[in-house]
C-alpha cells in the first residue's frame, strides 16, 4: 500500500548535535508575548477571588465609586493632592490583599507608553515657553526648520516639567483606580456591572462573548504555530515568516466569522431572537451604599479643592 | 403515532453550489430513537440543522409539529409563538462544543436557554441546580468554558439543552472525542431519555453506539441522499450496504453484535485466517 520511498528507515546515529543558534524568530516571540500577557490576566483573576476589602463590595458599587474618583482626579491640578490620591489607591490595593509591588509595576508599565510620550514635548521650550531649568543647546538667533523658526536656545522649562509630572501622575492615579477595579473583580461580573451605569445589555453580552472567544482564537493561533513549528525543517527568511503570519491572520478571521455564525445558530437554537434576557443576580448591601457614598463624598471634596472652593 | 418532523423532497446546497442534501423525504414520529449515519461530509449535520430550523431547505418542504417551517415565518424578529414553542420542544447539541458555550460561566450558560424562553427567574435557578446535579457537574458551575476539558464541555452542552426540557433531542456526533467512560455514560443517559418518551435523533458514524441508542437508522449515502431507512439491527447486518456507503472497511468484522475493527497491521506471526466481508 505504501510507496517504496516511505519504506526507507534511517537507522544510523544522528550526525549532528543541538547547539545554540541565536535568537528566537519574531513570530515565536510575539506569540509568547501575547500568551504571557494572557497568563497575567489569569493571575490577576486570582486576586479577584481573594477575600479583601474591594472584593467584598458589589461590583456596581465599585464601578460607580471608581468612576467618581477618576472623574475627580482628572480635575485635580495640584501635585501633592494627586500623590495623596495615588497613595490611597495603593492603600486600597493593600487592603484588598493585592501584592502592592505587582500592582505598582502593572500600572507603571503602561504609563511611559501612554502618558510619557504625550507629556514629553511639554517640557521643552520649543512647544511651550517657560523659565529655563536645564539648557540643552544654544542655537543662536534666526534658526529655522523649514517654515518653523526655533528659539535661540533649547531648554527644559520649569513649568513644562511641572505640567508633565502632574499630567503623568494624574494618568497614573486614574490607571491605578481602573486597575484596582479590574483586578479585584472577576471579569464576567465586571462586564455585568456595566449595565448599572446604563450600558445596554446587548453590548454587555457582546463584550462577554468577545472575552470568551479571545481565548479560543488564541488557542487556535497557538496550535497553528505549533503545527508549523513541528513541520519546519529549515528556518526561513523574515519575509517568508511575515507572509505566513499574514496568511494566518486572514485564515483566523475566516475561521472566526464561520464560528460566529455557528455561535449565533447555537443561540437561536436555545430561543435567542435578538433581544437577550439576563438574570440580575447582584444584591446591594449597606456597606455597598456606604462605599458609594464615601467615594462620591471624596470625589466632591477633591473637585472642590481642585476648583479652589476649599483651600488646603 | 404522531409525526413530529415531516421532510418532503428536501434538498440543500451551500451558496447554491455545494450540495449537502439531495431529495430527502422522511418522517420522524414522537418518541422515536433514530440514528442518522453516514460518512464525513454526507450531510448529517446539515440535516440536523434543518430539523432544528436553523437553516431552510433550498427546495422541498419541511413540516414540524404540523406547521411548515419557512424562513419568512421563522426568522422574523417579532415574537413568534410557534417559534418559542418549537425552541422549547427541540434541543440541539452541536458537534463543536465551543460554539455552544458562549457565556462567561457554566451557570450562566445553562441559565441562558430558559431565560430566553421567558421562564421566571426563580424557576430558572431551580432548574439549573437540578440539571447541574443530574449531569454531575455542580463543581463546574463557576468555571469559564475555556477552562473545561472536552468531556466536561460536552456535558455542559447537553445540560444547556436539557434545562429547557425538550421533547426532541438532536445530537451531532455526541460521542466524538469522549473517553470510553464518558461515552458509556452518555449512551446510558440517552437510553434513559428514550425510555422516558423523548425523541432522540443522533447523527453519528460511531457504529458501536448506534444499536444501543436507536431502533431506527437512516443511512446517508455519499451522494447526499437517504440510502436506507430501516431498523438499526437490520442496517447493521447489511454489510454490503455499509460497504457501499463507505462507512466500513472490508477488514471489519462483526463479533457478536458489535462491529469490530480488525486491522491487518500485525506481524506475520500473529496472522490468522478470517474471511473478508466481500
Amino acid at each position: 500500500m505504501i510507496p517504496d520511498w516511505m519504506k526507507e528507515v534511517d537507522v544510523g546515529p544522528c550526525r549532528c548535535s543541538a547547539v545554540y543558534h541565536g535568537k528566537k524568530g519574531f513570530v515565536g516571540k510575539t506569540i509568547d508575548g501575547i500568551f504571557s500577557f494572557l497568563q497575567e490576566a489569569f493571575v490577576s483573576e486570582t486576586y479577584a477571588k481573594r477575600d479583601g476589602l474591594l472584593q467584598g463590595l458589589d461590583p456596581r458599587a465599585k464601578l460607580i465609586s471608581i468612576l467618581a474618583v477618576i472623574f475627580a482626579t482628572s480635575m485635580i491640578g495640584d501635585l501633592y493632592l494627586l500623590i495623596i490620591v495615588y497613595l490611597l489607591t495603593l492603600l486600597f490595593a493593600y487592603l484588598s490583599k493585592v501584592d502592592v509591588l505587582f500592582f505598582i509595576k502593572r500600572v507603571w508599565l503602561f504609563i511611559p507608553i501612554f502618558a510619557g510620550i504625550i507629556a514629553l514635548p511639554m517640557v521643552f521650550n520649543v512647544f511651550f515657553p517657560g523659565d529655563p531649568l536645564i539648557l540643552l543647546a544654544y542655537l543662536g538667533p534666526g534658526v529655522h526648520i523649514g517654515p518653523f523658526s526655533l528659539p535661540d536656545s533649547i531648554f527644559i522649562t520649569k513649568q513644562g516639567v511641572n505640567l508633565a509630572v502632574i499630567f503623568t501622575m494624574r494618568v497614573a492615579t486614574c490607571v491605578s483606580a481602573v486597575v484596582l477595579l479590574f483586578i479585584t473583580t472577576p471579569q464576567q461580573v465586571l462586564f455585568k456591572s456595566l449595565r448599572s451605569v446604563g450600558v445596554p445589555k446587548i453590548y454587555v453580552l457582546t463584550l462577554e462573548m468577545a472575552y470568551r472567544y479571545i481565548f479560543l482564537l488564541m488557542d487556535m493561533v497557538r496550535e497553528m504555530y505549533a503545527a508549523k513549528k513541528a513541520r519546519t525543517i529549515k528556518s526561513r527568511s523574515m519575509f517568508e515568516e511575515q507572509k505566513w503570519v499574514g496568511g494566518r491572520m486572514g485564515y483566523t478571521l475566516i475561521r472566526s466569522i464561520d464560528m460566529s455564525e455557528k455561535v449565533h445558530m447555537a443561540m437561536m437554537s436555545r430561543g435567542f431572537n435578538g433581544d437577550v434576557k439576563v438574570m440580575q443576580q447582584f444584591k446591594m448591601k449597606n456597606r455597598d451604599y456606604f462605599a458609594v457614598a464615601a467615594a462620591i463624598s471624596l470625589s466632591v471634596l477633591l473637585v472642590l479643592i481642585a476648583q479652589d472652593f476649599i483651600r488646603v | 403515532m404522531d409525526t413530529i418532523f415531516d421532510l418532503r423532497n428536501i434538498s440543500y446546497s451551500y451558496v447554491g453550489k455545494i450540495n449537502a442534501l439531495k431529495d430527502i423525504s422522511l418522517k420522524i414520529n414522537r418518541g422515536e430513537q433514530v440514528s442518522i449515519i453516514g460518512t464525513n461530509g454526507s450531510g448529517k449535520s446539515t440535516l440536523l440543522a434543518i430539523l432544528n430550523g436553523l437553516i431552510y431547505p433550498t427546495s422541498g418542504d419541511f413540516y414540524a409539529f404540523d406547521n411548515q417551517i419557512t424562513e419568512d415565518v421563522f426568522d422574523a424578529i417579532k415574537d413568534n409563538e410557534f417559534r418559542s414553542y418549537f425552541r422549547t420542544k427541540v434541543g440541539f447539541v452541536f458537534q463543536n462544543s465551543d460554539v455552544q458555550l458562549f457565556s462567561p460561566t457554566v451557570y450562566e450558560e445553562i441559565a441562558f436557554g430558559p431565560l430566553q424562553l421567558d421562564v421566571p427567574p426563580e424557576e430558572v435557578k431551580h432548574r439549573v441546580e437540578d440539571v447541574l446535579e443530574i449531569m454531575e457537574i455542580t463543581k463546574l458551575r463557576d468555571r469559564s468554558p475555556h477552562t473545561l476539558s472536552g468531556g466536561e464541555k460536552k456535558k455542559v452542552c447537553i445540560a444547556t439543552v436539557l434545562v429547557n426540557n425538550p421533547d426532541v433531542l438532536l445530537l451531532d456526533e455526541p460521542t466524538a472525542g469522549l473517553d470510553p467512560r464518558t461515552q458509556l455514560w452518555l449512551v446510558e443517559f440517552l437510553q434513559e431519555l428514550g425510555r422516558s418518551g423523548k425523541t432522540v435523533i443522533t447523527a453519528t458514524h460511531d457504529l458501536e453506539t448506534i444499536e444501543q441508542i436507536s431502533k431506527r437508522a437512516i443511512v446517508m449515502g455519499e451522494d447526499h441522499g437517504v440510502k436506507v431507512d430501516g431498523e438499526t439491527v437490520k442496517v447493521l447486518d447489511d454489510m454490503a450496504l455499509l460497504l457501499s456507503v463507505n462507512l466500513i472497511h472490508e477488514h471489519m468484522h462483526i463479533h457478536g453484535k458489535t462491529v469490530h475493527e480488525h486491522l491487518h497491521a500485525h506481524g506475520k506471526e500473529k496472522e490468522h485466517a478470517h474471511q473478508h466481508l466481500t
